[in-house]
């Protein structure tokens, strides 16, 4: 009932926006947009699930309809939430509000498209997040680049066309062969499943019921298809994601993207490509995993260092943080591949801290840049003592993306390090903790170097604006989430603990990666 | 639990509350934040005494979880926790009483002086003091890491205070990065001794560093490696986020451009918060440390050799903030070399010693800096003594407990770093001989520094218009001098080991010492620390003769040195018209002056290195992996442009094609068939 409420009131709430004139859409979408903020708050303090909603775990708010039948599979529409998907709801609905409100003063073209693509958009996170049939899964996964290639397409900077096509057709291609992947797992299963559950489909795998694709004569065998399978699911999330060597879709989206897109963008929609990984790969293909450890995890840490040192040589402010993205995501890799509490708890944990950091930092970055009119570092220089409420706000994100104690992201960091450190899974673990541990080094020098360049020093500016305050409704949000990221990290079981309670079943797969 | 306890959290909390107020009401405030914060931190002063005075009367101690940052039931829980024992009381009060004097010395530099953003300062100040208060108090190494890490960003703020200037921006970044840079050996310290021993607690049977006793009896092993390799690599590890906050080889190139910070900063980080946090939490975790001897020696080379290379830069420097910087990181090198020598009450004693005089010191510099309209160098001061006699007077006082002369504050702490290195490097630590010859050169050298700073500044006639005329200085700036004048003569007397035993131990004025190895049943007294040391790391002393003539013999030779090196400043720089003596030091001056190339290489490492290989990871990144993206795309389209190319829209072309195709195929069917 909960979820479904969720949905509609996005869709039906840009349905609304659409029609609505443009001179107030903004503030239509703004008031439209709190409802499904407040449903997702109330399901938030009425949470009542525990354990994992793919391994038998009790599912929170779920909801179940026959839908259609597909040869031997039937599908359903089946939704519920678990300790994992339950903090990711919150973040799209409290980072959809908050982009939406940062939209007002950058988008001054065909506003109701505008605004009712974004609870579009808002409607399919959700879905995402929420899906525990693989078919509808993958309807909302796919009908979210819809309004995000339109979103950058149309409302994008010099170069949007470029980017929205790279984009789309990227994340496109990778969601086919993770389509292929995944199906090759349902018909390597065989008998063994009557339905696209992906809890049915979980627990199969976990059983060992894969089959042969195909018969055992002609046909791969299961452990081939299993790691075949992974392999694909993996490459196409690690697009999404981004992982190294398929981040390059992201920079250039980022930078296009406005401001408000680039704040869902980072916020939400990587973590799609986290998510589907812990959902699919870690979750259920746990074997896999653990073989592949070692190069995950090398890839994880090279995502980290070298994210970062990317981050480091852009002279754009816009890059910089998109960069960082690519740096952080690697983090969270790292946490779910040490299958351990803190591992791969603090993964979770980290996409959303990541996304409520990342969100704050292009959000500013968008306040400066509608005053400035550049996000060029070397255009400007001492905007601290011109803008000192965003200054203060982007040195706050700044510390917060460094891990300052505290704060969200470093409970996230670190519970990814102790849980690194930990793991039996991985060999060597502690040298891949310590070397992952560098990129604090580094994203500190970066940040605080663009600080410098850009916040302090004496006032110049190459642009020929005027600076002023900036308006309340630009600031609102950073505040918003300046609390938002405090409070996670003075009080980190506040999605912690049902993360921890959700992942536990996910760590426990008898292969000596368990508790520790 | 007594009362005092349940008031423990307020010591933190009246700092942080001024903080937040300042922060958000700070225009509206008296002083800007200024009374606030005065106020607050003399609440946590008073507080911090009556911790001291019950633990002192009691002897109960504290050790309580306060706060459960994650509850995990699967594995072990994050928490914040307070513990008050000898160590952290003594702690706390000398950080609230340098934190308060402070406050009430920036209300004479920076309210008087009509400087901007004060707010902000006071802020920023709170916001310190709250951080290193609760760092002091943590029970647990996770606690302290957190705290640390706090302590780093408030003096990235308050060094970079003036940020509309070039200089103090940039500073800020290095301090920040430098430290950061030992932060992380430290985290991943932190991040192993919590996955090894499942507690990162400091006290008590069931603190880490019991644990790491029993499992060292035990002979077990750790990722593959004995007890005793393992321990000591996490311990090196911790000691990384000691010596970047304690300034020490090859960390301590932050702390000069620190000065870039307003001076009360400088007091405060030098005394009493950023780089006694280094030293603090060797000596928190020093049961530790006393089990791993590879350590200790490390610790005590780092400190001794420290001490040696922070003086000779002391010697060259013509600004009165940079002479004294130097000093701080020579002197932390004395406590670190204390440390490493197994010494931890006189570590501790020179903490305290330190924290009162260079704190006088720095206020002092401030007052002159002030007198000086913000002019530092030196050579522009002059004959000031006259001018401002309160100041001449506790600054002198102060000097003179730095070059630890007799009978000031400085003596004696240094004294007993000294003498307990040297008993222990003879009583079978060879290799502290090399650690103690290090530190008895720099007594030289500071006894040499400081003289040459005080006669420049005070001394002969006044070498610039605003020499003669100096700026006043009010009761604010006065009333925090003198008090910390009078301590750094007395502070000596809480620890009078040599007369003690010169006394044949009838008088039993060795109170520090008394204290710190009380018992209260936490494992973190001093006589636990000893055994620790003796079965460990080997510690045992030994006499040049009797005990006394060991004693007499070292305090002569220290004296004597401290002595010699004041003489010589006094001989080469006393007079109207001090001559640049230092000039004639020609090739070595300029190696001085440019601390050893050490702030060269690192720049060249994080700009010369770090930023080119970012750069060269951009192109590849743009050129290689981007291009590969683009080429893909590419060659599908071209493949896709040359296809098209047969679709030309002509029938007999098409007719042509499916005849060909036709035929081929029956072509490949009659050899797959056998036909042919």
């Amino acid at each position: 009932m909960f979820v479904e409420a969720l949905i509609l009131s996005c869709l039906i709430g840009a349905a609304v926006v659409f029609v609505a004139p443009s001179g107030y859409a903004g503030r239509v979408a703004f008031g439209v947009s709190l409802a499904p903020l407040l449903v997702s708050l109330y399901m938030y303090l009425g949470f009542d699930g525990s354990g994992n909603a793919f391994l038998g775990g009790d599912v929170a708010y779920e909801a179940f309809a026959e839908w259609l039948q597909f040869g031997p599979y039937a599908v359903n529409y089946h939704v519920g939430l678990d300790g994992i998907s339950m903090p990711l709801i919150v973040l799209s609905t409290v980072l959809t509000t908050l982009a939406i409100l940062s939209a007002w003063t950058p988008i001054d073209s065909r506003q109701s498209e505008f605004y009712g693509l974004v609870l579009f958009l808002e409607g399919s996170l959700i879905g995402v997040f929420s899906a525990l049939d693989f078919v509808l899964w993958f309807v909302f996964w796919e009908a979210v680049l819809i309004p995000m290639y339109l979103l950058i397409g149309v409302w994008g900077g010099p170069r949007r066309k470029y980017a929205a096509i790279k984009f789309f057709v990227y994340t496109n291609v990778a969601s086919l062969v993770m389509f292929i992947g995944y199906f090759g797992l349902i018909f390597g299963l065989g008998d063994a499943i009557s339905s696209t559950s992906m809890p049915a489909i979980a627990e199969a795998l976990r059983a060992g019921q894969l089959g042969y694709l195909g018969t055992s004569t002609i046909g791969i065998g299961p452990d081939a298809l299993a790691m075949a399978a992974f392999l694909a699911m993996f490459a196409g999330f690690a697009v999404k994601v981004p992982i190294v060597p398929f981040h390059t879709w992201l920079p250039d989206a980022h930078v296009e993207a406005p401001t408000p897109v680039s704040v869902l963008l980072a916020g939400v929609l990587l973590k799609m490509g986290t998510y589907a990984l812990l959902r699919f790969n870690f979750t259920i293909l746990p074997q896999q995993a653990a073989m592949l450890a070692a190069p995950i995890a090398a890839i994880a840490v090279i995502s980290i260092i070298y994210g970062a040192l990317l981050a480091l040589a852009q002279q754009d402010l816009k890059r910089v943080v998109a960069y960082s993205s690519v740096s952080s995501m690697g983090y969270v890799i790292l946490g779910l591949v040490a299958y351990t509490v803190y591992g791969v708890g603090g993964a979770t944990f980290q996409m959303v801290a990541h996304g409520l950091i990342s969100g704050l930092l292009f959000m500013t970055v968008g306040v400066f840049y509608n005053a400035t009119h550049t996000r060029m570092i070397g255009d400007m220089s001492g905007l601290a003592s011109k803008m000192p409420v965003t200054a203060t706000v982007f040195l706050t994100g700044a510390f917060a993306y460094m891990g300052l104690p505290l704060m969200a992201g470093f409970m996230a960091e670190l519970f990814v390090f102790i849980g690194t450190f930990e793991s039996t899974v991985l060999p060597a673990a502690p040298l891949f903790a310590a070397a992952a541990m560098f990129g604090i080094v580094i994203v500190a020098g970066y940040l605080l170097w663009a600080m410098q360049r850009s916040l302090f020093g004496p006032f110049r500016l190459e642009t020929d604006y005027e600076l002023g305050r900036a308006p309340l409704h630009d600031v609102a949000p950073l505040v918003v989430l300046v609390v938002l990221i405090i409070a996670l990290g003075v009080a980190p079981d506040l999605f912690f603990e049902m993360i921890r309670d959700a992942t536990l079943d996910v760590i426990d797969v008898g292969f000596g990666g368990g508790l520790r | 639990m007594s009362v005092i306890y349940e008031l423990t959290p307020a010591i933190v909390l009246l700092p942080l509350a001024s903080f937040a107020l300042a922060l958000f009401f700070g225009a509206w405030l008296p002083r800007r934040g200024a009374v606030v914060g005065s106020l607050a931190t003399a609440g946590t002063l008073g507080l911090s005494l009556a911790t001291l005075a019950w633990l002192l009367l009691t002897g109960e101690p504290h050790n309580q979880t306060w706060y459960t940052l994650v509850d995990a039931d699967a594995t072990f829980d994050l928490t914040f926790g307070i513990l008050i024992d000898q160590l952290s009381a003594a702690m706390l009060v000398i950080v609230s009483l340098i934190a308060f004097l402070v406050h009430v010395f920036s209300l004479g530099y920076m309210n008087d002086e009509g400087e901007p953003g004060l707010p902000r300062y006071y802020a920023g100040l709170g916001l310190f003091t709250a951080s290193m208060l609760a760092f002091v108090i943590a029970d647990n190494l996770l606690m302290a890491f957190i705290f640390f890490e706090l302590v780093g960003l408030c003096s990235y703020l308050l060094i970079g205070h003036w940020f509309t200037e070039d200089a103090p921006p940039s500073a800020a970044k290095k301090a920040f990065l430098v430290t950061r840079f030992g932060d992380y050996f430290f985290l991943v310290g932190v991040v192993g001794v919590l996955v090894t021993f499942g507690t990162a607690g400091f006290a008590g049977s069931e603190g880490f560093p019991v644990l790491a006793e029993e499992a060292i009896a035990a002979g077990e092993t750790f990722f593959g490696f004995g007890a005793e390799t393992w321990f000591s690599v996490l311990g090196l590890l911790v000691l990384g986020g000691a010596l970047g906050k304690s300034a020490q080889f090859p960390f301590h190139t932050w702390l000069p451009d620190a000065m870039e910070g307003p001076t009360p900063v400088s007091a405060l980080i030098h005394a009493a918060t950023m780089v006694a946090a280094g030293v603090y939490l060797v000596a928190r975790m020093y049961g530790f440390y006393a089990l791993l001897p590879t350590v200790l020696a490390i610790i005590a080379f780092v400190g001794g050799f420290t001490a040696l290379f922070a003086a000779t830069m002391a010697v060259v420097k013509d600004e009165i903030k940079q002479v004294l910087a130097y000093s701080t990181i020579s002197q932390y090198g004395y406590m670190m070399l204390a440390l490493g020598a197994g010494s931890y009450v006189a570590a501790f004693f020179h903490l305290t010693t330190h924290a009162v005089f260079k704190a006088l010191l720095f206020l002092g510099a401030g007052s002159v800096i002030i007198a000086m309209h913000h002019d530092e160098d030196m050579w522009k001061m002059g004959g000031l003594k006259d001018e401002m006699p309160v100041t001449y007077v506790t600054f002198l006082f102060g000097s003179l407990a730095l070059a630890g002369i007799f009978p000031f504050s400085g003596f004696w702490s240094k004294d007993e770093v000294l003498f307990e290195t040297l008993i222990h490097a003879l009583g079978g630590s060879p290799l502290l001989f090399g650690a103690y010859a290090m530190a008895l050169a720099a007594v030289f050298l500071t006894g040499f520094y400081t003289i040459r700073m005080v006669l420049l500044t005070f001394h002969g006639e006044p070498r610039s218009d605003t020499a003669e005329d100096p700026h006043g200085v009010r009761w604010n700036v006065k009333f925090p001098l003198s008090v910390l004048g009078v301590l750094a003569v007395i502070a000596g007397g809480i620890n009078l080991v040599p007369v003690e035993k010169l006394s044949g131990g009838s008088l039993h004025v060795a109170f520090l010492e008394g204290y710190l190895e009380r018992d209260v049943g936490l494992l973190t007294h001093g006589e636990h620390y000893s055994e620790l040391l003796h079965d460990h790391a080997g510690y045992t002393s030994a006499y040049v003769g009797s005990e006394v003539t060991t004693l007499l013999l070292g305090a002569g030779l220290s004296l004597g040195l401290a002595l010699l090196g004041a003489g010589s400043a006094y001989g080469l720089y006393r007079g109207a018209v001090p001559t640049r003596h230092t000039e004639k030091l020609g090739g070595l001056r300029t190696l001085l002056m440019h601390n050893y190339y050490q702030d060269e290489y690192q720049v060249w490492l994080a700009e010369g290195f770090t930023v080119r290989l970012s750069s060269a990871a951009d192109t590849f990144d743009q050129g290689v992996i981007d291009g590969a993206v683009n080429a893909t795309s590419s060659v599908s389209l071209s493949a896709g442009s040359r296809l098209r190319r047969i679709q030309t829209g002509i029938v007999t072309n098409y007719a042509a094609l499916i005849l060909l195709s036709l035929l081929a195929l029956l072509v490949v069917f009659a050899i797959l068939g056998g036909w042919l």
